[in-house]
C-alpha cells in the first residue's frame, strides 16, 4: 500500500537516521579500532555488544541504577572482558592469516551467545527507563533515543579525544599505522594490542547499554550489529576511525530512508547491495582507508 | 603402496555397498538421518572446496543451499518437474548465484570477502520474502506429498560421493595446486602469473553447486519450505565447524568431520539442547588454535598420509 | 479339597488373565516441541500444557486401562528438525500416538509424516487454515483459525462507527494468514484498508513502517505479529507518537510477559486470545489454578490448547474404544464437545468449526475479556 510520502516524514525519517547512526558509529569505531591495530576481525563484537546491554540490564533491575548512569559501569566491566579474550585467545591469532582470526572470533561469538542463554535464558529483557517521544515542530524526537544519541555522541568525542591528545592513543594510532615501526619507536605492540582489545569491547558495551534502553535485550541481539558495524567500516575505510562516524551516519540515514521509501523488508536489502557496491567501486572505503 | 591402495578402495567398496544395502532393513528415521549425513558431507566438502583450498571462507554458504531448494521446489509445483530434474536445475540456479556474487566479490581481498558473504544469506531470505508471488514468501512453499525417502537418499549418497570424488581430482591437478598457492600466499600466486580471479570464481562456482542440488533434495524430502528454515545461519556453522574439525583442504576431512559431528549432535543434542552451539563454538576455539588443520592434517603430519588423503 | 481346586484353578485363571492387561506397557504419546529457539515462549507452555494432561489423564486411570506416558523430544522451532524427529517417534522409539507440536509451520511439516504413517494427529497449536485443506485424513485443529485472530477487533471498531484500518504483519505463515483474514474482515464491516506492509521475521526496527502508518492515520491498527515483535512494536509507535483508536496484535498481546516487558506501554493494547482462565468454561478455573501451582505462573492459551488438544485425543480413543487410527479419527470427526478450552466440533477435513476467539484488552496492567459479549467480563476502553 503506497503512503505519499511528504517532506514531514523524511524529516522524521532523517532524524531517526541521525540517532540511530550515532549508535552505529559508536559500535563501529570498536571494530574499526580492532581491524585497525591488529588485523583481526572481530566476530565477536556484537556479543560483546549484547553483554554490555544485560550488565545494564541486571544494574539496573537489581540495583535500581539509572540506566544511562550504568554506562561507564557496564563499559569497564566489557574492557575486563576484553582484555581477557585477548590476553587468553585472541592473541594467537594476530599476526596470523585473517581467516584464522575471523574463525576463531566466530567460535568466540556463538560460545559467548550460548553461554548467556544459558545463563539468563533467551527470554526477553526490558528497561522500561524513558518511553515515548517530544514532539518538536510536528517531529516525534524519541526520548530513548535522543538520550541515547547523546550520551553515544559523547563517549564517541572521548574516544577520539583519548586517540588523539592521550600518548596510549597515539600510541594505538602508531601501531595502527605500522605495526613494525612503532615497535621500533620503542611501542610496547603486545600491550597495545591488549589495550586496544579492551577498549574496543568497551565501546561496543557503550553501545549495548544504551540499546538496552530502546529494545528489548536477548542473548542473540548481538549479531545484526557485527554486520552492521562491519558495513560501516567498508563504507567509512577500514581503520579509518573518523570514517567510522561517517559510516554510521550514513548506514543510518541509508537504512531508514529506505525502509521509507521502499518497504521494511528491502532495507536489509539496500543496505547489503551498497555494501557489495563500495567494495567494489571503493573497496577503501570512502573516505580512503587501509586496503586489505 | 599398491596393497595399501587395494585395501582402502576394497573398504570404500565395502562401505559403499553396505550403504546401498542399508535402505532395505533400516527404519524410515535411520534411511533419513543417514540421508542427512550424505547432505552433510556433500555441503562440508563443498565448503571446503573454496574455503578449505583458497582460504577464502564464505560464510553465506547456506545461501545456495536455501537457493537450491526454492529453485527446485518452485520447479516442482508451478512447473511439475520431476524432482531429479529439478535437483539439478537446483544446482544449477546456485551455480547463477556463486556468479553473480562471485564476480564482484571475489575481486576482493580475503577478509572483505568474507565480510561480503556474511550478510549474503540474509539478503536472499529478504529477497525471497520479497518475491512471494512466486516463493510463497513467508507462508513457505508446499511440495505435493511425495514419499521419496529412499530415491532421494541414493541420490543424495551419489551427491556425496561426487563431490568427495570432485575434491580428491581438483586436489591432485594443476588447478588445485594453483588454488592452493593462492591460500599459502596470493600475491606470490599473482606474481607468478595465476590468473587468481578466475580460479576462485572457478572454485567459487564449483562449491555452490553441491549445496544448490542438496537444497532441492531436501526441499523435496522435507515437502515443505519456508526462508528462515532453509536460509539458517546454523547450516553454515555445521559446515565450517565439520570442515574445521575433520582436516580443511582435505579429501576425506569433510566426511569425517560430517560423519563425527552429527554423530556429536545427535547424541549430544538430543540430551543437552541447550548447549549445543557452546559446544560447537569451543570446538571452533580448540581446532583454529591447536589443530587448525583438523583431525586429518593432524593424522597427515603425525603419520606421514599422503597429501591427497 | 478336589471340589475347590476346579474353582481355584478357574479363579486362577481369572486372575492371571486380568492381571497383565497393565504388562502391556504405558501408552507412549510422542511430540516435539520448540522448547528452545524463536518459539521457545510459547512452545515451554504447551509442553506444559501436555505435561499437566499426562498427569491428570493418569490420575484418573489412565487411557484404556493403561498408564499414559509422553515423549517429547526438542525442534528447536525448526520445521525440518520436527520433521525428523515425528519419523524417529514413529519408525524408531514406535510411539502409540502423536500429538501435535508448536505453530503453524512446523505443523504443516510434520503433518506430511504422520499423514504418510497414518497416525492420528491432533494439532492444538495450528492456527492455519491450509493445513487442514489439503486432503489430509488425519489432522485434526483445535484452536481457531489465524483468520479470525481479530474478529473481535474488527467487529468492536464497526460498531463504534471507526472508519479506517492498518494492518501489518510478519511475514510468516500464521501472521500472513491472520493479516488475510482480517482484511476480508474488515472490508466485509465497511471498513477502508488505508495501509498495509508485511515486514520480516526478527525485525526490530520499525521506524520506516510507522512514519508511513502515522501518514495515513488509522483509526484502526491490526497487528499480526508474534511476541518479539509486538514488543518492539508497541515501544516504537510511543516513541514515534503513532497513536491509533485501537491497536491490536495477535500472538504475544495475551500473552502475561507482554504487560511486564512493557508496563504502562501495553496499556489499552488489544490482544487476541484462544483461552483465558476467566472464561465460564467447565474447568477452566481449576485448570488455571492446577496450574499455576504446579508450574508457578499462570498458564497461557497455549497451554490450555495443549491440554486441551491432548484430553480431546484421549476423548476420541476412549470413544472409539482402541488406538486404532481410522477408528480413533472417526471419533474425532464426529466428537462434539465443550473441553475447559471451549467448543470442539470439527469439519470433515479436521477443520475447528465451533472454537469462539476471545480479545481482550490491557485495562491497568489487567487483561480483561473484552468480545464477544457473551464471553466478556468487561468493556473496551478508548483513550482517544
Amino acid at each position: 500500500m503506497n503512503v505519499v510520502v511528504t517532506p514531514a516524514m523524511v524529516g522524521q525519517v532523517i532524524l531517526s537516521g541521525i540517532l540511530s547512526g550515532a549508535l552505529y558509529a559508536l559500535v563501529a569505531l570498536g571494530l574499526s579500532l580492532i581491524f585497525g591495530v591488529m588485523r583481526v576481525i572481530n566476530i565477536a563484537h556484537g556479543p560483546l555488544l549484547m553483554l554490555g546491554a544485560y550488565v545494564t540490564y541486571f544494574l539496573h533491575s537489581q540495583l535500581g541504577i539509572n540506566p544511562f548512569l550504568t554506562v561507564p559501569l557496564s563499559m569497564a566491566a566489557l574492557f575486563v572482558v576484553g582484555l581477557a579474550l585477548q590476553r587468553a585467545l585472541v592473541f594467537r591469532v594476530v599476526g596470523a592469516p585473517e581467516l584464522s582470526s575471523l574463525l576463531l572470533t566466530f567460535g568466540i561469538s556463538i560460545a559467548l551467545v550460548n553461554l548467556v542463554q544459558l545463563a539468563f535464558t533467551s527470554n526477553l529483557r526490558t528497561v522500561e527507563y524513558l518511553t515515548g517521544s517530544w514532539i518538536i515542530g510536528g517531529l516525534a524526537l524519541s526520548k530513548p533515543r535522543f538520550i541515547a544519541f547523546l550520551f553515544a555522541a559523547g563517549v564517541t568525542a572521548l574516544a577520539f579525544a583519548f586517540l588523539k591528545f592521550t600518548r596510549l592513543g597515539k600510541a594505538i594510532r602508531a601501531t595502527s599505522q605500522s605495526r613494525e615501526v612503532a615497535l621500533v619507536c620503542g611501542i610496547n605492540v603486545a600491550r597495545i594490542h591488549l589495550l586496544t582489545f579492551g577498549l574496543a569491547s568497551a565501546l561496543a558495551a557503550s553501545g549495548g547499554a544504551l540499546l538496552a534502553v530502546i529494545v528489548a535485550i536477548q542473548p542473540e541481539m548481538g549479531s545484526v550489529w557485527t554486520f552492521k558495524s562491519f558495513l560501516v567500516i567498508v563504507l567509512g575505510g577500514a581503520g579509518n576511525y573518523p570514517g567510522a562516524l561517517l559510516g554510521g551516519l550514513l548506514l543510518g540515514l541509508i537504512e531508514q530512508l529506505a525502509s521509507l521509501f521502499l518497504t521494511t523488508q528491502l532495507s536489509e536489502v539496500v543496505a547489503y547491495v551498497l555494501l557489495v557496491l563500495v567494495l567494489l567501486v571503493r573497496p577503501t572505503g570512502l573516505l580512503g582507508g587501509r586496503s586489505a | 603402496m599398491t596393497g595399501a591402495r587395494g585395501a582402502v578402495l576394497a573398504v570404500l567398496a565395502l562401505v559403499a555397498a553396505a550403504l546401498c544395502v542399508y535402505p532395505v532393513f533400516g527404519t524410515g528415521y535411520g534411511i533419513r538421518a543417514t540421508l542427512q549425513v550424505f547432505m552433510w558431507i556433500a555441503l562440508a566438502g563443498s565448503w571446503n572446496l573454496i574455503s578449505g583450498l583458497t582460504g577464502y571462507v564464505s560464510f553465506g554458504h547456506v545461501a545456495f543451499f536455501g537457493i537450491g531448494a526454492y529453485a527446485g521446489a518452485i520447479l516442482i509445483t508451478t512447473a511439475g518437474w520431476s524432482w531429479p530434474l529439478a535437483a539439478l536445475a537446483g544446482g544449477l540456479a546456485a551455480c547463477v548465484l556463486a556468479l553473480l556474487i562471485g564476480y564482484p566479490c571475489l575481486r576482493l581481498k580475503g577478509p572483505y570477502f568474507a565480510i561480503a558473504m556474511l550478510g549474503l544469506n540474509e539478503v536472499l531470505r529478504a529477497l525471497v520474502s520479497y518475491f512471494e508471488g512466486l516463493t510463497g514468501g513467508g507462508s513457505g512453499l508446499s511440495l505435493p506429498t511425495l514419499d521419496a525417502s529412499t530415491p532421494i537418499y541414493y541420490v543424495m549418497g551419489a551427491l556425496a560421493a561426487a563431490v568427495t570424488a570432485m575434491t580428491y581430482l581438483i586436489i591432485t591437478s594443476r588447478f588445485g595446486l594453483r588454488l592452493m598457492t593462492i591460500r599459502e600466499d596470493e600475491i606470490a600466486a599473482e606474481a607468478m602469473g595465476i590468473d587468481t580471479f578466475r580460479h576462485k570464481l572457478g572454485a567459487f562456482l564449483l562449491s555452490a553447486a553441491g549445496p544448490g542440488i542438496a537444497g532441492a533434495l531436501t526441499a523435496r524430502d522435507q515437502g515443505y519450505i519456508e526462508p528462515i528454515s532453509v536460509f539458517p545461519l546454523a547450516v553454515t556453522v555445521t559446515m565450517i565447524v565439520m570442515v574445521l574439525f575433520g582436516g580443511k583442504g582435505t579429501v576425506w576431512g569433510p566426511v569425517l568431520g560430517a560423519v563425527a559431528l552429527f554423530v556429536i549432535q545427535e547424541i549430544v543434542w538430543a540430551r543437552y539442547p541447550y548447549v549445543h552451539p557452546l559446544l560447537f563454538g569451543a570446538i571452533i576455539v580448540v581446532v583454529v588454535l591447536a589443530m587448525p588443520r583438523g583431525v586429518l592434517g593432524l593424522l597427515q603430519l603425525r603419520y606421514r598420509l599422503p597429501r591427497t588423503i | 479339597m478336589r471340589t475347590l481346586l476346579g474353582p481355584l484353578a478357574l479363579a486362577a485363571g481369572v486372575v492371571l488373565l486380568a492381571g497383565p492387561a497393565d504388562a502391556q506397557g504405558p501408552i507412549r504419546i510422542g511430540a516435539s516441541l520448540s522448547l528452545t529457539g524463536t518459539y521457545a515462549e510459547p512452545g515451554t507452555y504447551q509442553s506444559e500444557g501436555y505435561k499437566l494432561c499426562e498427569r491428570d489423564l493418569n490420575a484418573k486411570g489412565g487411557l484404556l486401562g493403561r498408564k499414559v506416558e509422553m515423549v517429547v523430544y526438542d525442534d528447536q522451532s525448526q520445521p525440518a528438525t520436527g520433521v525428523r524427529l515425528y519419523e524417529k517417534l514413529i519408525t524408531e522409539d514406535k510411539v502409540d500416538a502423536v500429538m501435535g507440536p508448536y505453530s503453524s509451520a512446523i505443523s504443516e511439516a510434520v503433518a506430511n509424516v504422520t499423514e504418510k504413517y497414518k497416525k492420528v494427529m491432533v494439532a492444538p497449536l495450528a492456527a492455519t487454515t491450509s493445513i487442514f485443506k489439503k486432503g489430509r485424513k488425519y489432522a485434526f485443529m483445535v484452536i481457531s483459525p489465524a483468520e479470525v485472530y481479530l474478529e473481535g477487533l474488527v467487529d468492536i471498531a464497526a460498531k463504534r462507527k471507526l472508519k479506517t484500518i492498518a494492518i501489518i504483519n510478519e511475514d510468516t505463515l500464521f501472521p500472513k494468514a491472520s493479516a488475510q483474514g482480517t482484511e476480508e474482515l474488515a472490508k466485509k464491516a465497511g471498513l477502508q484498508v488505508v495501509f498495509k506492509e508485511a515486514y520480516p521475521k526478527g525485525n526490530q526496527d520499525f521506524s520506516g513502517l510507522l512514519i508511513k502508518l502515522k501518514a495515513a492515520n488509522p483509526d484502526v491498527l491490526a497487528a499480526a505479529t508474534y511476541f518479539d515483535d509486538a514488543v518492539a512494536l508497541a515501544r516504537q509507535m510511543k516513541e514515534l507518537d503513532v497513536t491509533p483508536r485501537m491497536t491490536a496484535v495477535t500472538v504475544g498481546g495475551d500473552l502475561p510477559k507482554f504487560q511486564e516487558l512493557l508496563k504502562q506501554t501495553a496499556e489499552g493494547i488489544y490482544g487476541a486470545s484462544q483461552w483465558e482462565g476467566a472464561l465460564p468454561y467447565p474447568g477452566a478455573k481449576e485448570f488455571f489454578d492446577t496450574y499455576t501451582k504446579e508450574f508457578k505462573h499462570e498458564p497461557s492459551y497455549h497451554s490450555a490448547a495443549g491440554y486441551a488438544g491432548c484430553i480431546l485425543y484421549a476423548e476420541g480413543v476412549k470413544k472409539a474404544g482402541s488406538l486404532e487410527a481410522d477408528r480413533v479419527r472417526d471419533a474425532l470427526l464426529a466428537l462434539k464437545t465443550r473441553t475447559m478450552f471451549g467448543d470442539y466440533q470439527v469439519d470433515k477435513d479436521g477443520f475447528q468449526v465451533a472454537h469462539k476467539m476471545v480479545l481482550l484488552q490491557w485495562q491497568e496492567g489487567k487483561r480483561v475479556v473484552v468480545w464477544p459479549d457473551d464471553l466478556a467480563n468487561g468493556k473496551p476502553r478508548f483513550p482517544r
